[in-house]
């Protein structure tokens, strides 16, 4: 084809729900078999610029759009849909919602399926996109059973059987672990040396520059501030909006010249009695299915900040379940300040122990914020004078006064996210537990949200030590461990393979890499100046002592 | 909420309709582990106020195969069975509540929430007349016992349900959609 | 709590039949015997026997179905008694004729013979519809009924519904179950509300409010994810079409169908068989 894969002259799009502009004056041009990587913080721009070249804009989102943008010389709002979806093949942020079958075959099928092609040409189609992406052995498995890895091959291989010349990527790795993210990001690459125009949207950029991208979009506002080569890349970009790997971000800070504040050495406490005790817990659910946790022995005491890593399904939600009492040992027992959780209900467990689930969205009920935080002090039947009092506390602490009146559905995500704190704050609990706290925020946000509730200042304590004995999360994120944890668990094949300080912890990078744990720029970083700073830093803190 | 006509049937409608029936096939199937309240003969199903939730946000068609589908996955998942006049029952349910969609303005307004909750009472009586009549017919039974056996108990059971839980669900509505973009 | 379907591969003469044979089928003895209203124990017999032998043919396991059959049969018990107490009319009005003598009195309510026969003939008849209709689930493949539906000529829009709605199911589960824990996490219990039916039910909101609320976002995104890959633009080709073919047992099935439904109304309306009638040796069992 002669023309250009992709062409956007002068775009301008504002959401008819919306008063602001969305997108203001892009344009931009893409070779055949160039990787682009678009990134940028939520709200900046990058989806509603995905849409466009997608052309769901302007068929399904109404606004005023002004401006062009033409897919080998054609403009895409011209274009008719089975023609459109053969030019862009869009992967979607979330594979669970952009799987529409229950088998895999069915579901790389679809496509070809809604065009009317004959029967041979689909099979045929599938399965080349099957070999393409080594995936003939998922060919007859159930959609709802695969990894999240598994699910994200499977949909960008539905996407692969329209035979696409551009594939437009809108932030594949937000549901990925780092060890399935570094194998996707492989396959982008190889996909746009094989002649795809690539476009990943992604604000990760320290994960994403694996794809080895050949130029990147930095936006902000809805507009371009920076498209260019991605080595040396200019102040523009604000390593606080998007993730740098942590030499650029110690670059950038010497640049500026500023001085950064060394977080205060946190005090030397006591170790008290413990809080929770695992005693050589084991569990499956049946006796006919093997064993999820085998032998655990862990003990978390006042004071702990614990980070727990390691692969999925090795059975890291399995193992919070049982201190909350959700889930009971098979063998073995677990105690809550000195009680076996078996003699107690969820409820009473409650009272010590606050657990927020990954997603705000499988917990937010209530009509009213204030309602929704009143909900669990009311269940555990608190003293109805003392948890007005509770609420406004909670509100405080994470930050929502004045959102008492608002309905949690309608707050942003990252509001919503603290919103779950707040309903957990309100129940007084004295340990904290977060399932992936990150998860559905983007960088700039879960920094800030991450900051909140661990920066300890020289005159207070940080919010959660202030009111939680102990806090622990899990996460696939290696750099929240190294950044703020003050305790590491590595937890793969069923049981705790190591556990003490992250810098003890998280050195040996065999053992990480064994249990599919990436040692990041971050952790390298830190580990080469330990030495020196005799504890782990965030990357900022990191360029008073960087060389 | 969108513009186009009552019985649009576009991907809207497939995917909504396959979502909703979807839910009241599992919330239909949870029941069997969920203690429900119940009085004499009269259960309360809570899926119901999804099912007519569904018919009132996306119109008649959804409803319709929110009902029919999600009470024939529900039977099937439950191991019950395929009982197909309860499930084309159910699919009018959905419908005739759907049928208010298009003046659904705000998901918040108490004007708009007593009209869904009527349409859905409204709805539920028909339903529940055609699988009590079709029972009649197929079973051999007279009125009065497919109205004393069938239809009443089922009638104040949904109707019940709808009158406390729609508006609810309404109202958590308002608040998702405020975030949309569309 | 995972959904698990009662479907499994059996390799049995039912589940070897195309699943369109098998629903053409099971409406056509449902509407072959309620349509003509056949009540005639003669002809029920028969077909009781041929749906008993089609119920064991899908060699169901019995452990699978107990529940189930119990319910069954509390509710065909309940709704034949109440019937037959509060009348013994909706079958033929021949029941209800007074000639027939009184057997024993309930309630002040006579018990005649017609009515006792035509309680039990109720029963035999519910249960003939009832063998056929509880297999469907456990030998029919879940990936395929929105393919069989297609071939049976609903539109491609109504059958993809039914496929996407199969594909939801397990996913809403998991949802469902993760809500569950996360508000009991909060110290909600389920087994401890109490109150009223309205304060009772209101309280299931923090269960229901949080899947239903999801799924309408997740909705949006799934629009989008079918509309980039050009759902309802073309008419669809269904790749599992051609797995599903009628064979020689298909068109004896089909046949057999066909047979049912047009005797039932030939026996019915053209030779006069088949209307409720009270055989001899039952009646002199009383005399």
């Amino acid at each position: 084809m002669p023309e250009k894969p992709l062409v956007i002259d002068s775009l301008t799009f504002k959401y008819k729900t919306r008063p602001e502009l969305a997108l203001e004056d892009v344009s931009l041009e893409l070779k055949q078999g160039e990787l682009l990587l678009i990134a940028g913080s939520s709200g900046c721009g990058k989806t509603t610029l995905a849409r466009c070249i997608n052309g769901l804009i302007p068929r399904s989102y109404r606004g005023e759009r002004s401006g062009k943008v033409l897919l080998h010389g054609r403009e895409v709002a011209d274009m008719p849909i089975p023609e459109m979806a053969q030019v862009v093949g869009t992967l979607l942020q979330d594979p669970e919602r952009q799987i529409v079958a229950s088998n895999v075959f069915n579901e790389i099928a679809f496509g070809p399926e809604n065009l009317g092609l004959p029967r041979g040409e689909i099979i045929s189609r599938v399965d080349q996109a099957l070999s393409r992406l080594k995936l003939e052995y998922l060919r007859e498995r159930e959609t709802f059973n695969l990894s999240g890895g598994e699910k994200q091959k499977v949909a960008l291989a539905g996407v692969l059987t329209m035979n696409p010349s551009i594939l437009l990527l809108d932030e594949p790795l937000a549901s990925l672990d780092p060890a399935s993210a570094h194998e996707a990001l492989e396959v982008f690459r190889s996909l746009a040396d094989e002649g795809k125009t690539v476009i990943l949207v992604e604000h990760r950029v320290e994960d994403a520059i694996e794809a080895k991208p050949d130029r990147l979009l930095y936006m902000e506002e809805g507009r371009i501030k920076y498209l260019g080569p991605i080595t040396d890349l200019p102040k523009e970009i604000d390593h606080t909006q998007v993730k740098l790997p942590a030499p650029w971000v110690v670059r950038r800070v010497k640049a500026q010249g500023a001085t950064v504040k060394e977080p205060p050495k946190p005090p030397v406490q006591e170790r008290g009695d413990p809080l929770v005790v695992f005693e050589d817990v084991s569990f499956r659910y049946d006796s006919d299915l093997p064993f999820i946790l085998e032998n655990v022995n862990l003990k978390i005491f006042p004071g702990d900040l614990i980070a727990v890593l390691g692969p999925n399904g090795a059975g890291k939600s399995t193992l919070v379940k049982h201190a909350i009492g959700l889930l009971k040992p098979t063998s073995g027992r677990v105690l809550v300040e000195g009680q076996d959780t078996r003699k107690l209900s969820v409820a009473q467990i409650a009272r010590t122990l606050g657990y927020v689930f990954q997603s705000p969205t499988h917990m937010l009920y209530a009509p009213t914020v204030q309602e929704e935080l009143e909900f669990g002090p009311k269940n555990l039947a608190y003293d109805p004078m003392l948890i007005p009092k509770f609420v406004n506390e909670s509100l405080s602490t994470v930050n929502l006064n004045g959102f008492a009146e608002y309905p949690p559905l309608g707050l942003s995500f990252g509001q919503q996210k603290r919103t779950t704190i707040a309903a957990v704050l309100a129940m007084r609990s004295k340990i904290l537990i977060m399932d992936e706290p990150t998860a559905g925020q983007d960088f700039a946000n879960y920094t800030h949200f991450m900051n909140t509730m661990c920066d300890v200042s020289e005159d207070a304590q940080s919010v959660l030590s202030a009111n939680f004995a102990a806090t622990l999360f899990i996460t696939h994120d290696l750099d929240l461990a190294v950044t703020y944890a003050n305790r590491a668990l590595l937890f793969g094949d069923r049981r705790i393979i190591a556990d003490g300080k992250p810098q003890d912890v998280l050195k040996d990078e065999e053992l990480l890499l064994k249990y599919r744990v990436r040692p990041t720029s971050l952790l390298r970083l830190n580990l080469s100046l330990l030495p020196q700073t005799g504890r782990f830093l965030p990357a900022e803190s990191l360029a008073a002592y960087a060389p | 909420m969108n513009n186009s006509s009552t019985w649009e049937f576009g991907t809207r409608q497939v995917v909504y309709g396959a979502i909703g029936a979807a839910l009241y096939g599992v919330l239909s199937w949870a029941s069997n582990f969920v203690p429900l309240p119940a009085a004499g003969n009269v259960t309360f199903r809570p899926a119901v106020a999804v099912l007519i939730f569904f018919g009132v946000a996306y119109g008649p068609w959804v409803g319709f195969l929110a009902g029919f589908i999600g009470n024939t996955l529900g039977d099937a998942i439950s191991g019950w069975g395929f009982f197909w006049n309860w499930s084309v029952g159910n699919g009018l349910m959905g419908l005739v509540a759907g049928l208010v969609a298009a003046q659904i303005k705000d998901f918040r307004a108490q004007g708009d929430i007593v009209k869904a909750v009527i349409y859905g009472i409204v709805g539920v009586a028909v339903g529940m007349l055609f699988a009590s009549f079709t029972e009649m017919i197929t079973s051999g039974i007279d009125f009065n016992t497919a109205l004393v056996g069938y239809f009443v108990p089922a009638f104040i059971g949904n109707a019940v349900v709808t009158v406390i839980l729609v508006p609810i669900l309404m109202i958590a509505f308002a608040a998702v959609a405020s975030r949309r973009g569309r | 709590m995972l959904v698990t379907w009662k479907y499994r591969p059996r390799n049995t003469f039912i589940q070897r039949l195309d699943p369109r044979t098998r629903l053409l089928f099971f409406f056509c003895v449902i509407f072959g015997l309620t349509l003509p209203d056949i009540w005639d124990y003669r002809v029920i017999l028969p077909l009781f026997a041929m749906s008993l032998t089609l119920y064991l043919l899908a060699r169901i396991e019995w452990k699978d179905v107990k529940r189930v059959w119990l319910f069954i049969f509390v509710l065909v018990f309940m709704i034949v008694g109440l019937n037959a107490l509060l009348s013994g009319r909706g079958g033929p009005a021949s029941v209800t004729n007074t000639a027939s003598p009184v057997v024993f009195e309930v309630l002040g309510i006579d018990v005649t013979i017609a009515k006792i026969w035509f309680a039990l003939t109720q029963v035999v008849r519910m249960i003939t519809m009832t063998l056929l209709a509880i297999p469907i689930p456990y030998t029919m493949d879940p990936n395929i009924y929105g393919t069989a539906f297609r071939k049976l000529g609903s539109s491609d829009k109504v059958s993809f519904t039914m496929d996407l709605a199969f594909r939801f199911l397990p996913t809403f589960a998991r949802d469902f179950t993760i809500t569950m824990d996360s508000q009991r996490a909060r110290g909600y219990e389920l087994e401890k509300v109490k109150g009223g039916i309205a304060s009772r039910l209101r309280k299931l909101a923090p269960l229901i409010i949080p899947v239903v609320m999801q799924s309408t976002v997740t909705g949006e995104e799934v629009i989008d994810a079918m509309d980039l890959r050009a759902f309802g633009t073309n008419p669809r080709t269904w790749i599992k079409a051609d797995d599903l073919r009628y064979k020689f047992a298909d068109y004896i099935m089909l046949g057999l169908a066909l047979i049912l439904l047009v005797g039932g109304f030939v026996l019915r309306f053209g030779l006069g068989i088949g209307e409720f009638f009270i055989p001899d040796f039952f009646t002199n069992l009383f005399l």
